[in-house]
């Protein structure tokens, strides 16, 4: 009877446990990509952790174990070294090397690979068909801009939304990010990407979503008080969905878009980069 | 070498002897107060910052309702953006620069090359006072209206100019740093002249500990670089004070057109640097007291300095790591990406020393050696976790998140941490006579530990996962909503953290005040110059000009006849 009540409790305890501390880490868990893309930066962390895990260990290895066995105790009398004999700078160099080859230059050419075929390939718009969306960046919010029916940023015509941005699934979105006020980041952690938004100056993102549904976006540079509030949310769509949005929000545009207001000329002719 | 070096008598009033001191060891003393204080005051402003983080809305206990009391104990907004700002500029400028460098630089460097004072005492004294004028104008800046700066320590522009914060608050933290700047080069200037012109006759470059390496190393990065940032701040005084528009563009710029990555570029090839002026003289201290707590020479010592010294190099020519996400030309982007990469071949070569020191020693673990030890396990976390944000495509996502806030707070904060209180038990015999609690110590130091780690590592976890920084509450987005649990756990640790600093506090005083006066003038029985003389030091510190016949780290020698298992510096080399 005590066993099988001991028994229980230990169950409880471990299921417990367990499940607060599957909850602890769920909090170390990146959120799920939604780009064809964003893996990519996941494999290159994923690949850098196991290399340093292998390093790390080996200096933990010898802090730890050289820390047991030549304790003064164990070890009375210590080795009289320079470390300069031929042995000694031979091993340090194949260190040194071992290091610079094996992580370094690995994941330099990992990750340049990823921004020349990924990240910097920019889609090419006279080849394939490309979600065009301009974005200003102000204390506190994300104003979005579409070209609406002329094709053109800039004019009367265009759509115009803040903290809400819709994207369809499947299509190559492009993104040219200024800021109106102090420095911004446009920030997408589902796509594993940003880009600072700096007055002046016109950056620019890309990805091609996978996935529908509801997403974050956020500011990643620190913009003032409330820096913190200032997000967004990411709707991606079927094509079906957003095309009857953007018809619709192209109408009400044309409709409804004060022409007069010079605020709402923001943006830019958007030129092929 | 022979200088005119004259010895004046001792000064005899309070304020010749503890106020305008021209005495290094005074000086020294004088910076480790302070940067004790402002380590105090930054601290806690880290444990505000963690709790709102932890327990956003809730009032900080017990003082919270005394600093807070409109919004009833719960740090608002907008002190937040104040508090992160301050905490880091204060620990950096403040606190880890006065006690590495303003205390141990001036304390050890003349005491360890044989010299009785450094080359310009006037200098050393305008260099303390310089910085305790900036301190008092950085912390008037709390008590005006707007209060203190809040664009955080990197004052990015646009938000650090009118744009983005209003009231002077900036401006005089702009103030303060360029201040603290003149003091910083000053002290610099001396500590490479010092080092140069006034080693003992018969020490070489390499006859130097390794400690002194680091601070000389440090002190010509400082004499570079500091001016660059004074340059920086002092541009960002004329666009908010006389209108000019160096760092603004887009609408805010009314008459034409400057650049506000402009200043990132002058604050980097500054900033960069900025991560080994601090860290060098740990990387110093740590080679040195692994060496004499092992009872063997330091491993590959010259490959060490050397090393150091590449490290130095390279890294005037890396900062552009810092700056990915503003969009460089991809040609420099993958310059720089490369160029940080080959930080690491330096940097394995001297953990191997390290890991050669300990190999095959007779090792003693007081608290000096722990905490060294310590440093090794937490440089080796804040150095492999610098690769992720190297490579541009993780920096992509990584960048300004607390990936980077766990990052760098293990290389610049953990290690150099636990190097200031590695060199603080050690050479405080030296500075006051007085042996400090070895059974405290090894409390302080496993507490800091489990403190650091828990913080530190919780801060990579939640970057990992996204989580960017200066949030003042970060559950207010949908993907962090898990985070909380970690966020705790860091706010727990950071508590752990801050009170086993007080056992240190309380064993440095208690010390200090009812300590008994050492019987011995070496207790840790080593061979560098500083302890062939009394401690603590008497005021010209060596009766005589010692002549240097032999390394720093002559330990362990099989052939030594006379009883004790190392050599004086100033003894002639026993052929093993
Ligand atoms: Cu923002
Ligand atoms: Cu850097």
């Amino acid at each position: 009877m005590l066993k099988k009540m001991i028994g229980i409790l230990f169950v409880t305890f471990v299921v417990t446990q367990s499940s607060a501390f599957a909850g602890f880490w769920a909090g170390a868990v990146p959120p799920e990509i939604i780009s064809t893309n964003g893996h990519e930066i996941d494999n290159l962390f994923m690949y850098t952790t196991w290399l340093n895990i292998v390093y790390f260990i080996l200096v933990c290895a010898g802090l730890f174990g050289f820390s047991y066995l030549y304790w003064y105790k164990r070890s009375p009398k210590a080795y009289y070294t320079y470390g300069n004999k031929k042995e000694h700078l031979v091993v340090t160099m194949i260190i040194g090397a071992a290091v610079f080859l094996s992580i370094d230059l690995n994941i330099t050419r990992m990750s340049n690979d990823d921004m020349i075929n990924e990240f910097w390939k920019f889609p090419d718009a006279s080849k394939e068909e490309v979600i065009q969306i301009e974005v200003l960046a102000q204390q506190w919010m994300w104003n979005f801009r579409y070209a609406g029916v002329d094709g053109k940023f800039n004019t009367a015509d265009d759509v115009l939304s803040n903290h809400d941005l819709r994207i369809p699934v499947g299509k190559k979105v492009e993104f040219r990010i200024s800021s109106k006020d102090v420095i911004h980041s446009l920030y997408f952690p589902n796509a594993r990407l940003k880009a600072d938004a700096i007055p002046g100056r016109i950056t620019r993102l890309w990805f091609q979503p996978t996935k529908t549904g509801e997403f974050d976006i956020a500011c990643a540079e620190m913009c003032g008080t409330h820096h913190y509030l200032m997000k967004a949310k990411l709707r991606v769509e079927t094509e079906e969905d957003y095309k009857l949005w953007l018809g619709e929000a192209e109408r009400l545009a044309l409709a409804g878009n004060d022409v007069d207001n010079l605020d709402n000329y923001w943006g830019w002719k958007w030129e092929e980069q | 070498m022979t200088y005119a070096h004259g010895i004046h008598e001792a000064p005899k009033t309070f304020i010749s002897k503890y106020i305008i001191s021209f005495d290094h060891k005074v000086i020294a003393k004088q910076f480790l107060w302070y940067g004790i204080f402002f380590l105090g005051v930054g601290g806690m402003m880290a444990l505000l910052i963690r709790w709102t983080l932890a327990y956003p809305g809730e009032a900080f206990p017990i003082l919270g309702s005394l600093l807070f009391p409109h919004t009833n104990g719960v740090v608002p907004p907008d002190t937040y953006a104040m508090l992160f700002t301050l905490h880091g500029t204060i620990m950096i400028f403040y606190a880890i620069t006065p006690i590495l460098i303003g205390a141990f630089g001036n304390f050890c460097i003349p005491l360890m090359i044989g010299a009785r004072d450094m080359a310009f005492p006037m200098l050393n004294m305008l260099s303390f006072w310089f910085a305790f004028l900036s301190g008092l104008v950085l912390l008037a800046s709390l008590f005006i209206p707007y209060g203190g700066a809040a664009g955080g320590w990197t004052s990015y522009p646009t938000l650090s100019t009118l744009i983005g914060s209003p009231g002077a608050g900036q401006t005089l933290w702009c103030l303060a740093i360029f201040i603290l700047g003149i003091s910083s080069t000053m002290g610099a200037v001396n500590y490479i002249t010092t080092v140069i012109s006034f080693r003992a006759p018969g020490m070489g470059y390499f006859d130097m500990p390794l400690t002194v390496w680091g601070l000389w190393l440090t002190a010509i990065l400082n004499a570079i670089f500091l001016p660059v940032l004074g340059a920086g701040v002092m541009l960002l005084i004329f666009d908010r004070v006389f209108g000019t528009h160096f760092f603004l563009a887009g609408a805010a710029a009314t008459s034409g057109t400057g650049d506000p990555v402009l200043f990132q570029h002058v604050f980097w090839i500054f900033g960069h640097p900025e991560v080994y002026i601090l860290i060098l003289p740990a990387w110093g201290v740590v080679s040195d007291l692994l060496s004499f707590f092992s009872r063997k020479p330091a491993f590959g010592a010259k490959a060490t300095a050397l090393s150091m010294t590449t490290i130095t190099i390279l890294s005037t020519v890396v900062y552009g790591h810092h700056m990915f996400t503003t969009q460089m030309s991809p040609l420099l982007t993958q310059t720089f990406m490369t160029l940080t990469m080959t930080i690491s071949i330096p940097s394995a070569i001297f953990f191997a020393n390290w890991l050669g020191t300990i190999w095959r020693g007779s090792i003693r673990f007081h608290s000096p050696m722990l905490f060294s030890l310590g440093i090794v396990f937490v440089f080796g976390l804040g150095g492999l976790t610098g690769l992720y944000l190297g490579t541009v495509s993780t920096d992509l996502y990584l960048h300004d998140t607390y990936f980077v806030v766990g990052h760098f707070h293990y290389t610049m904060a953990a290690s150099v941490l636990l190097g200031g209180f590695a060199g603080t038990y050690f050479w405080f015999p030296k500075m006051f006579g007085k042996m400090m609690n070895e059974t405290l110590a090894k409390i302080h130091f496993w507490g800091s530990m489990v403190g650091l780690n828990g913080i530190f590592f919780g801060m990579l976890l939640v970057g990992y996962a996204g989580m960017h920084r200066r949030l003042y509450n970060p559950f207010v987005y949908e993907f962090m909503k898990d985070m909380t649990s970690i966020n705790t756990m860091i706010t727990i640790s950071a508590l752990i953290m801050g009170a086993f600093q007080l056992v240190f506090v309380y064993n440095f005083l208690h010390t200090l005040i009812k300590g008994k006066p050492v019987t011995d003038n070496n207790p840790w029985e080593v061979g560098t110059l500083e302890w062939t003389i009394p401690s603590p030091a008497p005021h010209y510190n060596f009766k005589e000009i010692p002549t240097v016949k032999c390394g720093p780290h002559e330990l362990g020698n099989p052939n030594l006849k006379n009883g004790r298992d190392f050599q004086y510096q100033t003894e002639e080399l026993v052929e093993a």
